[in-house]
């Protein structure tokens, strides 16, 4: 049984806060704060009456969950059966297992010192029952020390509350004078039975070590792993290959079992002589498709500066699939709109492969009314296309598609204050304008500007003119400032229209 | 050339929440200094800022500033139509828009407005509209419903199309026939405002600043454009801009316009309002004087009568004596008492509403009567608070909820609010805001020590820190919604959803009109106060009990009067559980002030205010009563009356105290005129907020110096005036205060059993809890017993002809009343033989037993309760029929060993956990030895300890209280043999605050100041959480020692309750 406690990162007074019925309560605390009168259950106002300074910051019940799960894996290192009892407990089934650590004494020793280096304050207690073992952990006086010598007296003097009754049980048994384990257990079952119920009786029986609950294991699934070992060392590119197909479909026989697809793809390929080459490839959209990652390791070869040098030949191959996700046999539909999806799917792929995962980009929107920031750069593969928002109907396209990265400054003649520009001089060419509509009068974001929020200090507002030449050819302007900003703003081209 | 006229028509303020980011104020000042021809206000969906538009106009000289305010609405639909800002044209049309309001208002759930475009055709008479959005459906609809009164908005807002939507429009002007009308649709009064507004919409929006993307404004457009501006941006169409005038002139209504008129109801057929006022009037003299009026009364009631007549008053003072009238006809009658400024008078004296006989206690009529003032008079009425519904459904049953509504309070951004939520839309965590609004903003405006500041972590010179102080100063005092007034109605002759929309309150049964007390005044709707007031149904079953009992027969009226046993008991400061002077200050002020006649009260409860201990008036007011100093009142230069003075501040020892005193002052010896010193009561009302004070600063002290007087007095005198600030009482408040806490004193001198058991049956009141009450009663000889099933009722009750007072269930946490009453009818046949019994007599369920038996009230059936526990746990959760017919017990005999006896300590201790109190004795009695060997001597030796020499005592905190400023920590510790009163600067409460804030049980150290009137303070050197030592008393030990539950019930870590704290 082990406890693990937010691990002390420094001497300030530290507390996790939770929203447990619409007020902020202090859900773990760490030991400075608890030397300072912080309780798990206070409220945040209340705690800060006391202790001003106090540091907070936000419970993550999942990661803490994800947390203690990592240790419980970590665990079956000492025993096949582990059991998490959450938010911060673990159950481990020593029997059988200890004398390979140097008896109970040495496994939690081993326990303790293996979660120490992982900066876990742990305290561990061993018992017949693993509900004993909780209470003694949780309630116990002589904290924790692994084993213990009269168990039967130990868990006899726990305080009531160990037998994890309702609160109002619980109290109801310490106003009757009945302060601990043993005296309770001194009493009639049935006049227990009578005032508790029969799950009272049964947490006693357990803790005294006289019924046994199932303990519930975590199951750990078996890593995607798959190998191939060779008598005689092979070199041929064409065996290699096969051989590589051949633990491809093994692997996806074993995916398509667990409904899972591979996004991630490692083969390993160890030579003879000691010398190992490691190969990694990744894919947009899960897949267990074996001709298709062959071809993104063709990719991925094809694109090494050195080609693979197999020497005297590999004699040992293995394909691990670190990255699986859910991925349901799917029905194809009837336009083929979900191939041509699939085909881009695989063309980006290949060529993220080929090129690199950051030198295939998308562009995805952003919520922005600054046109250079209402679309960003993201890498194509490890990001799903998102629908661009559709404009109005019947309404002519604002925005360029093509916009100058930074804009390009131009000489104008244009109406005092806001009149379009009438002609304009870009890349050395005067170009007459024979319509236009605008502005758009687009205003700097304030908040990004120190002292924005200042009158004066927001930044340049900027006024878009849409404007066509007399060969119909369209542009997109701006005058970066008004007049009453800046005296003589400057103007630049930032888009041209189809 | 000189611009054309234009009038801005589509103009919202702040009361369009959360949208608009200016002032109504703000907007019509902007509006003058752009010499706009016209402005329109019109919020969604409301009229609530109009009035204050309104004010502003007025402020500025109404027409003389060159611009027409236009008041109306801008009506926004459930139905997809585009809004459409409203005007009425008339007074009628006024009374559709807000019945419109009305009916929208009342279809939705609290604070919100739902409305189709075909209410608004039925309501459409006398209405100007604008439409908004290109609809041609709704623009035909709306040119059917009222020809030649619409118009369609045309923007120019610089959206890109502007042009093309221009075009647009005018295409659909021509095909319809309605005319354009060029707008900004302004939403603040200048681009400045663009930042606040971008916050808004942040705040509205639920989102940061940084993510809001493009549901922030665009640009910052929306603000109010001059003529000529707009000009130019219609000069495609002028016609547009012509066309504002076009409707500003068609517009002839003015909010002054609502003409007010008394409800008829308390005037009977064939009386006029001053006639029936004079009969009552003189009905009510019979019974003061019935050897007829003097004559300094009837000088006085013919001034008052005059008035009254002239102003048109009568109805008021009817309209209030009607519900007091109909308050004291109930039966019972439900006590009440009349305050405020029109109570000085004596029409209110002999209609009974008020028992304060102005002519006897000089109290100044003008306060009043100012013939400047042309505003209804104010008079509050506080009833018995546990009955006060029952007056407000009177009210509404007399009048019609048609015509009775409940004035509206305006909920305004306050500091704490406005940074959480400037914070959250800048991207500060909620814990970054929590902390700068509780550690640093915590007293704004006022200056932050450095200390602080760092301490909390934040650099003042941060920017981000100093973004978000400048944006909460301007959202600071922005309306945020409204909500309902205390106790405010507005009572009309008409339809009142005719003069201004009405909404749902959050309480069924409640509704309330959209405008708030000053926008009442402004118009001079009329309003009365109906108050509650705790204290009233104190005394009222304090007399209840004593009839009751044979005690005697006494009412608010026949309260034996100047008893000296009533004045010897408060000055010895005991006075736990009074009205008014019950607080830790005003128990340190009793022996002190040694009050003597009711008039002293009066001081005493207008003294102790916030406001007097910073206008330094307290000090010189003792020094003179006590006589160390000679009450000397400075007299004028030559020429002018020396004792001028005397009729003023005599009476209060040469110190102003009441706002009255100040008026007087002010026009006595500064010369104000009544109406200048009726502004200078306003303004002190608003000190705090206004920064008005130079100006009447500098006309107060010059006033003062030119008729001779020092200077110095003068600078004096305006200080004390000052102090006043928010908390400044009339005269006639203190006068029915004090009346009420001499009554609440002369119950506690004669009856403490009878006083206490009513201040029970009146939770929650007052300052202390059930407790300290149950313990001032103990010591006053009050024999107090515990709740038992076979004596108890819900209430706690009298035994043996009323001297022994008996607890009842409702001091029990979580006791339902009907299982109360089940108890106590079951006894009507024979006492109860044991818990069984009584179990199914009362058909209580086992949560009632459990609860029974943790409080120990089963002693009269033989149970302790720790066999009383065992026994009530043993029920099984439902009686099973068969057993329940045949009435047999049902439960066979068990054959256990007896259970451990509960030792007397545990008794004690859960005592406190089930009632907060123990009659067995005090926890502190069981950790004395430990604090004996400390050195901590019990807190009754702070009685008899020298002044000046150190003491160590310890004890159970009751309440930490920190009054007016805070420069002080008052703590109250108690046990076994007493209390501890202690007192803590606020300089040396930040390195202790843990302990201060935390400690149930609390050690404090420090050195005894005795004063020369007795009283006792231990001033505070350092304080000990002992709270710790408690634990082992419970018998509960270890509990999870290592992670203590996040669920808990809190009660059963608690051994001690909180105290009734400040934070």
């Amino acid at each position: 049984m082990i406890e693990q406690e937010n691990g002390t990162l420094h001497d300030a007074p530290l507390a996790m806060v939770a929203k447990v019925r619409g007020a902020l309560r202090l859900g773990a605390v760490n030991g400075a704060a608890r030397d300072r009168g912080m309780a798990v259950g206070m409220a945040l106002a209340d705690a800060r009456a006391v202790l001003p300074d106090l540091i907070v910051a936000e419970m993550d019940e999942q990661a803490d969950a994800h947390w203690l799960m990592r240790l419980a894996r970590r665990c079956g290192a000492w025993s096949p059966h582990v059991m998490v009892t959450p938010p911060d407990g673990l159950v481990m089934e020593s029997t059988g297992v200890d004398h390979l650590f140097g008896g109970e004494a040495g496994l939690a020793a081993q326990v303790e010192d293996a979660m120490a280096d992982i900066g876990m304050t742990t305290r561990v207690a061993m018992a017949a029952t693993s509900e004993a073992a909780q209470a003694l952990v949780r309630y116990g006086v002589h904290n924790g020390q692994g084993p213990v010598d009269d168990e039967g007296g130990a868990i006899r003097a726990l305080p009531i509350a160990a037998l994890g009754l309702e609160d109002e049980a619980a109290l109801a048994l310490s106003r009757a004078g009945l302060k601990t384990v043993g005296d309770v257990a001194g009493r009639s079952m049935a006049a227990i039975a009578a005032r508790f119920g029969g799950e009272a009786v049964t947490a006693l029986r357990r803790l005294l070590g006289e019924e046994q609950a199932p303990i519930a294991p975590i199951i750990r699934p078996r890593p995607l792993r798959f190998e191939r070992r060779f008598p005689e060392p092979i070199g041929l590119q064409s065996s290699i290959a096969a051989c590589f197909l051949d633990l491809m479909h093994q692997a996806a026989g074993e995916m398509a079992q667990r409904d899972l697809g591979g996004r991630r793809f490692a083969l390993t390929l160890f030579r003879s002589d000691g010398a190992r080459h490691r190969l990694m490839i990744e894919t947009g959209l899960p897949t267990r498709d074996p001709a298709l990652v062959l071809r993104l390791f063709d990719e991925r070869i094809a694109a090494l500066a050195d080609p693979l040098d197999p020497g005297f030949g590999y004699d040992r191959i293995t394909l691990l699939v670190p990255l699986a996700e859910p991925l349901l046999a799917s029905q194809s539909a009837l336009d083929g709109e979900e191939k041509q999806e699939a085909a881009l799917a695989e063309l980006i792929d290949r060529l993220s492969t080929r090129l690199g995962p950051d030198a295939l980009r998308r562009l995805v929107p952003q919520d922005s009314h600054m046109p250079e920031q209402a679309q960003y750069a993201v890498a194509a593969i490890h990001h799903a296309p998102i629908p661009w928002p559709a404009p109005a109907q019947g309404e002519p396209p604002l925005r360029p598609l093509f916009l100058f990265d930074p804009p390009q400054q131009v000489d104008v003649i244009a109406e005092v204050p806001d009149g379009p520009p009438h002609r304009f001089r870009w890349r050395g060419t005067l170009y007459e304008v024979s319509r236009f509509e605008g502005p758009e009068r687009i205003a700097a974001q304030w908040w990004r500007r120190k002292e924005g929020e200042i009158p004066g200090m927001g930044g340049l507002t900027r006024d878009y003119y849409r404007v066509e030449d007399r060969h119909g050819r369209r542009y997109w302007i701006f005058r970066h400032g008004l007049y009453e900003e800046k005296p003589d703003p400057h103007w630049y081209m930032h888009g041209l229209f189809a | 050339m000189s611009a054309p006229a234009f009038a801005e028509l589509i103009a919202a303020s702040n009361y369009s929440f959360l949208r608009g980011a200016s002032h109504p104020a703000e907007m019509v000042a902007r509006a003058v200094k752009l010499e706009m021809a016209g402005l329109g206000i019109a919020d969604r969906n409301s009229v609530a800022g109009v009035v204050r538009a309104h004010k502003a106009w007025k402020d500025l000289g109404r027409e003389s500033c060159g611009l027409k305010l236009v008041v109306g609405a801008r009506l926004v639909f459930a139905d997809e139509t585009p809004d459409i800002i409203a005007y009425p044209a008339t007074r009628h049309g006024w009374g559709r828009l807000t019945r419109l309001l009305t009916l929208g208002n009342r279809r939705a759930e609290k604070g919100d407005c739902i409305l189709r475009l075909p209410d608004l055709l039925d309501h459409a008479e006398d209405l100007l509209l604008i439409a908004t959005g290109q609809d041609r459906g709704v623009l035909e609809r709306l040119q059917e419903a009222r020809p030649g009164a619409v118009w369609l908005a045309a923007h120019m807002l610089r959206g890109g199309a502007d042009a093309r939507r221009l075009a647009a429009a005018q295409a659909l002007s021509a095909a319809t026939g309605v005319p354009l009308l060029a707008s900004n649709d302004a939403l603040y009064d200048s681009p400045q405002a663009r930042p606040l507004h971008d916050i808004l919409t942040c705040i509205r929006e639920g989102v940061t600043i940084q993510s809001a993307g493009r549901r922030l404004a665009i640009n910052a457009e929306r603000h109010l454009k001059s003529p000529a501006e707009m000009a130019r941006l219609f000069r495609a169409c002028p016609v547009a801009v012509e066309a504002s005038m076009d409707l500003l002139s068609r517009v002839q209504f003015r909010l002054d316009e609502l003409h007010y008129e008394y409800p008829h109801e308390p005037v009977p057929d064939g009386w006029q309002p001053q006639g029936w006022l004079e009969h009552l009037v003189m009905r009510g003299i019979k019974n003061h004087f019935a050897n007829g009026l003097p004559k300094k009364y009837f000088t006085v009631l013919q001034e008052e009568f005059s008035l009254i007549r002239s102003r048109n008053y009568a109805p008021y003072f009817l309209t209030v004596h009607d519900i007091v009238h109909h308050a004291r006809s109930l039966d019972p009658p439900i006590l009440c008492q009349g305050r405020g400024s029109a109570a000085n008078s004596l029409v209110c004296y002999f209609l009974g509403i008020t028992p304060i006989d102005p002519v006897r206690e000089k109290l100044l009529f003008s306060r009043f009567l100012s013939e400047a003032r042309n505003e209804p008079p104010d008079i509050d009425v506080d009833f018995e608070h546990e009955r006060r519904e029952e007056v407000m459904q009177y009210i509404y049953a007399r009048y019609g909820r048609d015509r009775a509504g409940i004035a509206a309070t305006v909920i305004h951004y306050r500091p704490r609010s406005t940074i959480r939520e400037v914070g959250k839309a800048l991207g500060m965590s909620e814990d970054v805001t929590a902390r700068l609004s509780s550690t640093i903003w915590g007293s704004w405006g006022g200056d932050v020590p450095q200390a602080r500041v760092e301490q909390a972590g934040f650099d003042p010179a941060n920017p981000v820190i100093a973004r978000m102080k400048n944006l909460v100063d301007q959202l600071l005092e922005f309306p945020r919604h409204l909500s309902q007034h205390v106790g405010g109605f507005v009572l009309s002759q008409g339809r009142l959803d005719e003069m201004v929309p009405i909404h749902n309150a959050a309480m069924p049964d409640r509704t309330f009109i959209e405008w708030d007390k000053d926008d009442i005044e402004e118009l001079g709707l009329m309003k009365v106060d109906v108050l509650a007031l705790g204290m009233l149904t104190c005394i009222r079953k304090s007399f209840d009990l004593l009839r009751q009992h044979g005690l005697g027969d006494f009412s608010l009226r026949n309260v034996p009067l100047e008893d000296p046993g009533v004045y010897q008991m408060l000055s010895k400061g005991d006075s736990i559980g009074t009205f008014q002077v019950e607080s830790r200050a005003q128990i340190a002020m009793l022996p002190r002030m040694r009050p003597r006649k009711l008039y002293d009260l009066v001081i005493q409860v207008a003294i102790v205010r916030p406001g007097h201990i910073q206008g330094g008036m307290v000090h010189p007011y003792l020094r003179r009563r006590t006589g160390e100093e000679k009450a000397t009142l400075p007299s004028p230069g030559p020429g002018y009356p020396q004792k001028e003075l005397e009729e003023v501040l005599a009476k209060t020892e040469g110190v102003p105290l009441f706002q009255e005193q100040a008026m007087k002052l002010a026009i006595v010896a500064a010369a104000f005129t009544p109406a200048e010193a009726d502004g200078l009561r306003r303004a002190m009302a608003a000190f705090r907020h206004k920064g008005t004070v130079d100006r009447y600063k500098e006309r107060l002290v010059g006033g003062m110096m030119a008729r001779g007087y020092d200077p110095e007095f003068a600078e004096r005198c305006f200080k004390q005036i000052e102090g006043f600030g928010d908390y400044g009482f009339p005269e006639s408040h203190a006068q029915a205060f004090a009346w009420l806490a001499y009554v609440s004193s002369w119950l506690k001198c004669w009856h403490p059993a009878a006083f206490t058991c009513a201040l029970l049956n009146s939770q929650p009141m007052g300052f202390y809890a059930p407790a300290q009450l149950i313990r001032d009663a103990l010591e006053h000889a009050v024999v107090v017993r515990r709740i038992d099933v076979s004596h108890s009722a819900w209430d706690c009750t009298l035994e043996e002809g009323g001297l022994v007072l008996r607890l009842g269930f409702s001091r029990l946490d979580g006791f339902r009343r009907e299982w109360a009453d089940a108890i106590a009818d079951g006894r009507d046949h024979g006492p109860y033989q044991s818990v069984e019994d009584m179990a199914l007599r009362a058909a209580l369920p086992p949560a009632a037993l459990r609860k029974l038996a943790d409080a120990d009230a089963l002693k009269s059936l033989g149970h302790s309760r720790r066999s009383g526990l065992w026994e009530v746990r043993r029920k099984p959760p439902a009686q099973l029929p068969l057993f329940a017919h045949a009435g047999a017990p049902e439960l066979g005999r068990e054959t256990d060993t007896p259970l451990p006896k509960m030792p007397k300590q545990e008794e004690i201790v859960a005592d406190y956990q089930t009632l907060r109190y123990s009659l067995k004795g005090h926890p502190m009695q069981f950790l004395r030895d430990a604090f004996k060997q400390e050195g901590v001597s019990p807190c009754s030796h702070t009685l008899d300890r020298a002044d000046g020499r150190k003491i160590r005592v310890a004890g159970v905190v009751l309440p930490r209280q920190r009054p007016g400023k805070g420069n002080a920590v008052f703590i109250t510790i108690e046990d076994e043999t007493g209390i501890a009163n202690g007192l803590l600067w606020a300089r040396d409460l930040e390195k202790q605050r843990s302990a201060v804030m935390a400690a149930r049980l609390m050690l404090i150290e420090g050195v005894i100041q005795r004063s020369k009137e007795g009283v006792v303070h231990v001033m505070i050197d350092r304080v000990i959480d002992r709270t710790a030592m408690l634990a082992g008393l419970s018998g509960m030990t270890g509990g999870e020692t290592h992670r203590p539950s996040a669920h808990r019930h809190p009660r059963n870590v608690r051994i001690l309750p909180k105290s009734r704290d400040f934070h």
